[in-house]
């Protein structure tokens, strides 16, 4: 991101407008350093319109560092009354936008107030810094009013402009989605959720328009997601959590009124990621993404870790441990929560990757593995697709008495490095 | 979360009027003056004093802003804003299609709103707090020195050291749907994006430690069985039997009645439906107002108009059970308001007025009051 940014900015000063013929340095009401009064001429000199000014005013945007997306609007040829009459304790705050304002858009100023940020008068100059980051592509218009200055008359004259464009985001890699878990052709039918993941960060906002769940005719099924205003993104905004409407879950033996469970037993979907949507930097994803599948009978059994296979590795090797599921677990929590504690006690650092639909669990320890007794500990917050939890399925029917609750939080497996 | 419940309110309105010669700034003695940090700013709710509670999902924490907007509102002009997204946007600077209005609420003393409002949709968006006053323009609050304080909710569990390619973080999250302040806490829905597990959690306030979540588990008519683990959209704190309770709407809107007493860290509280309102929506938001000497609930939500909800057998109620089938309804009674249509936002702006972001033609958001109904 700071690169391109980095790259917006050396030619953003081609896109300053610099709305005056600038009065030579000798005439400037402070002295302008060289190096400054060269980088102001240069961009000039790119400037698209001037319009020639009575006073000698002159309004120029002063792009900021080259990693961020700031930029300052500086007025000069103010008189030292002028420049008096503002810093005087008699100059109230709410006239600074009177005098100068900058609008986003070239919108009609008149309709939309300016922009928030900070006045100062500094070495004989105006500024403005605007309290938030440019966006790219957007066109701001600084508007200095001469005839609003303390002490002018009105119509003394006319508004100075000046426009200011960081140049759009340009084409880079474009995003893509990579891959949806589960990651299984089969899903039950009280299938819990997806996990979308993205090349890049996405953008928020109406995401659920973006996203389709179809029947094998291609027909929409009607609101299958659990719709969250807040939505579900990991940190970095690459990974969308998908929970399917637990009011759409079919459930037990009855079936739900109305609108019906999202998923039947038998039947083909397919789950569409639209182009449409938006990344992290405005540009739509690069494709349509689809993710097809079956849906099989409902599993309202808890997993049971008893009925799970572990590889153990050889002491002295970086060979992973492989722990074979007979079902596929949850991707983000049997990748976050099952963890190896070693003789000592003390958790094992190393990589987990899931293989096989998510059936296999393999942790490739940062160290050569040590002979002794390890542990496999099994939090019983882990799920399987269908949310039931280890020891408790996603249902808890009261009235069939479906009451299985475990005290100890963790499931401890041991193995042998020998 | 909106205010609270307009029996609560009144109590503390009275108590507030005789006791805040005593009280006043009590409750904002201990904040300390400076910037708080938001990573976002989610859910608000208003509390006395003019104190302004924040969620911050991503850096989950419930931060208390003193306002100092404790000046009782005058006069009898209403709030509204046409395109209030375009004016936030512009000064902001930048365009309507990159602010996200995510909760609003009404200073219920002075009568000013209070948006929270995400600067962008991508991972680098900025926080920023709005305030509209009646007659007035959108204006960005400044928090660069006010005074507050902060409470963080218990972290994530990390469970082990592991890595995934050279990428070493935490992706879980727990996203607040929505906070509240009855008498001296704070109320705290929260909902996972890994486990499906629905949290409640009751603060003290002024903060002291953040108690674990409490699970809720609640039966859910439409659906036949004990509903475990379903997220709270939107809830109201109102008084039951003269008990404090939350009112919760969970999605597919059956409407749950909570002791809060029961909400103690590691308990498992059971809650009793009180209305099943019907299938195919989704609640966004609740408030609580008397019309008649009675109180009534209005509940906005997707795809139908506002819901009205007779409060009067809520204490007679009988819990439903069995399973409530066709979509139909059962409960406490209620009727659809068809011409609030568009509904975003909603809190109840005084005791005739509800204020509303709703959807107009063209994609434009207008922040406006409406007669309650």
């Amino acid at each position: 991101m700071t690169e391109t940014f980095r790259r917006l900015h050396r030619t953003a000063t081609l896109l300053a407008v610099v709305a005056v013929h600038l009065p030579p340095p000798s005439s400037l009401p402070v002295r302008v350093p060289p190096a400054l009064f060269l980088r102001q001429a240069a961009a000039i000199s790119q400037g698209l319109s001037s319009s020639p000014q009575p006073k000698g005013y002159s309004v120029r945007w002063l792009p900021g560092p080259p990693e961020g997306r700031s930029a300052t609007v500086q007025v000069s040829g103010l008189s030292l009354v002028a420049l008096g009459a503002l810093q005087s304790p008699a100059w109230r705050a709410v006239n600074w936008n009177r005098v100068l304002a900058v609008y986003a858009g070239q919108g009609n100023s008149t309709d939309l107030p300016p922009m928030v940020g900070r006045y100062r008068i500094h070495e004989g100059f105006l500024s403005f810094e605007p309290q938030f980051p440019l966006d790219p592509g957007v066109a701001y218009r600084a508007e200095f009013r001469p005839d609003q200055l303390p002490g002018a008359h009105s119509g003394q004259s006319a508004p100075i402009v000046a426009v200011f464009k960081l140049p759009s985001i340009r084409e880079g890699p474009r995003t893509v989605v990579q891959q949806v878990f589960p990651s299984s052709a089969n899903l039950p039918e009280n299938l819990l959720k997806f996990y979308v993941h993205f090349s890049a960060p996405m953008s928020r906002g109406r995401i659920y328009e973006h996203i389709h769940l179809r029947d094998a005719l291609g027909k929409e099924i009607e609101l299958p997601f659990l719709e969250i205003d807040e939505e579900l993104w990991d940190p970095t905004m690459t990974r969308l959590t998908l929970f399917i409407d637990p009011g759409r879950i079919k459930r037990g033996v009855l079936p739900l009124e109305e609108i019906g469970p999202a998923l039947e037993n038998g039947k083909n979907y397919s789950l569409v990621i639209d182009s449409a949507w938006k990344d992290g930097v405005g540009k739509t994803l690069q494709a349509s993404f689809e993710k097809r599948f079956k849906v099989v009978p409902p599993d309202r059994d808890p997993p049971n870790p008893a009925g799970w296979k572990i590889q153990a590795p050889r002491p002295g090797t970086r060979a992973p441990l492989v722990v074979a599921f007979p079902e596929s677990m949850d991707h983000a929590l049997a990748q976050r929560v099952i963890h190896i504690v070693t003789e000592a006690g003390e958790v094992l650092p190393g990589e987990v990757t899931l293989a096989d639909q998510e059936r296999q669990w393999l942790f490739v320890p940062t160290a050569s593995w040590q002979s002794g007794t390890h542990q496999l500990v099994v939090p019983t917050t882990l799920e399987d697709l269908a949310g039931n939890n280890i020891g408790k399925p996603f249902e808890v029917d009261l009235f069939e008495g479906v009451q299985r609750r475990l005290t100890t939080p963790t499931v401890k497996l041991r193995f042998e490095v020998r | 979360m909106k205010q609270i419940a307009t029996r609560s309110l009144l109590a503390l309105l009275v108590l507030g009027l005789f006791v805040q010669g005593a009280h006043a700034g009590k409750l904002t003695a201990d904040m300390k003056e400076g910037k708080p940090a938001f990573q976002s700013m989610g859910p608000l709710a208003f509390g006395p004093e003019g104190i302004l509670f924040v969620a911050d999902t991503k850096g989950a924490a419930i931060t208390a802003i003193a306002t100092g907007d404790t000046t009782p509102a005058k006069g009898a002009k209403l709030l509204k804003v046409d395109g209030v997204n375009q004016k936030i946007a512009a000064l902001l600077g930048t365009t309507a299609d990159q602010v996200l209005i995510e909760d609003m609420v009404v200073n219920p003393i002075s009568r000013n709103a209070y948006l929270a409002v995400s600067r962008g949709r991508g991972p680098d968006a900025v926080p920023v707090l709005v305030r509209v006053k009646a007659d007035s323009q959108p204006e960005v609050v400044s928090l660069d020195k006010v005074k507050f304080s902060r409470a963080e909710l218990p972290d994530a569990p990390v469970d082990g050291v592991v890595t995934q390619g050279n990428r070493q973080n935490n992706p879980r999250r727990e996203s607040i749907t929505d906070i509240g302040f009855l008498e001296d806490r704070v109320l705290i829905a929260g909902l996972s994006n890994e486990e499906f597990s629905s949290t409640l959690r009751a603060i003290p306030f002024p903060f002291k430690t953040v108690i674990n979540g409490t699970s809720a588990e609640i039966y859910h008519g439409a659906h036949g069985r004990f509903e475990t683990r379903s997220p709270v959209r939107t809830f109201v704190p109102f008084t039951v039997a003269k008990q404090p309770h939350l009112l919760a709407a969970y999605t597919c809107t059956p409407l749950v009645q909570f002791p809060i007493d029961a909400l103690k860290p590691d308990a498992k509280i059971m809650g009793k439906t009180v209305a099943e309102l019907g299938n195919r929506n989704r609640p966004l938001d609740m408030i609580v107002y008397q019309k008649g000497g009675k109180d009534y609930l209005l509940l906005a939500n997707s795809s139908r108009g506002v819901m009205k909800i007779s409060t009067d057998q809520i204490d007679s109620v009988e819990k439903i059970e069995a399973p409530v089938p066709d979509g139909n309804k059962k409960g406490l009674p209620y009727e659809t308001v068809e011409s609030w249509t568009g509904i975003d936002q909603l809190d109840r702006l005084d005791s005739q007025y509800a204020l509303v972001v709703r959807c107009a033609e063209g994609g434009s958001l207008n922040l406006e009051a409406l007669p309650l109904p």
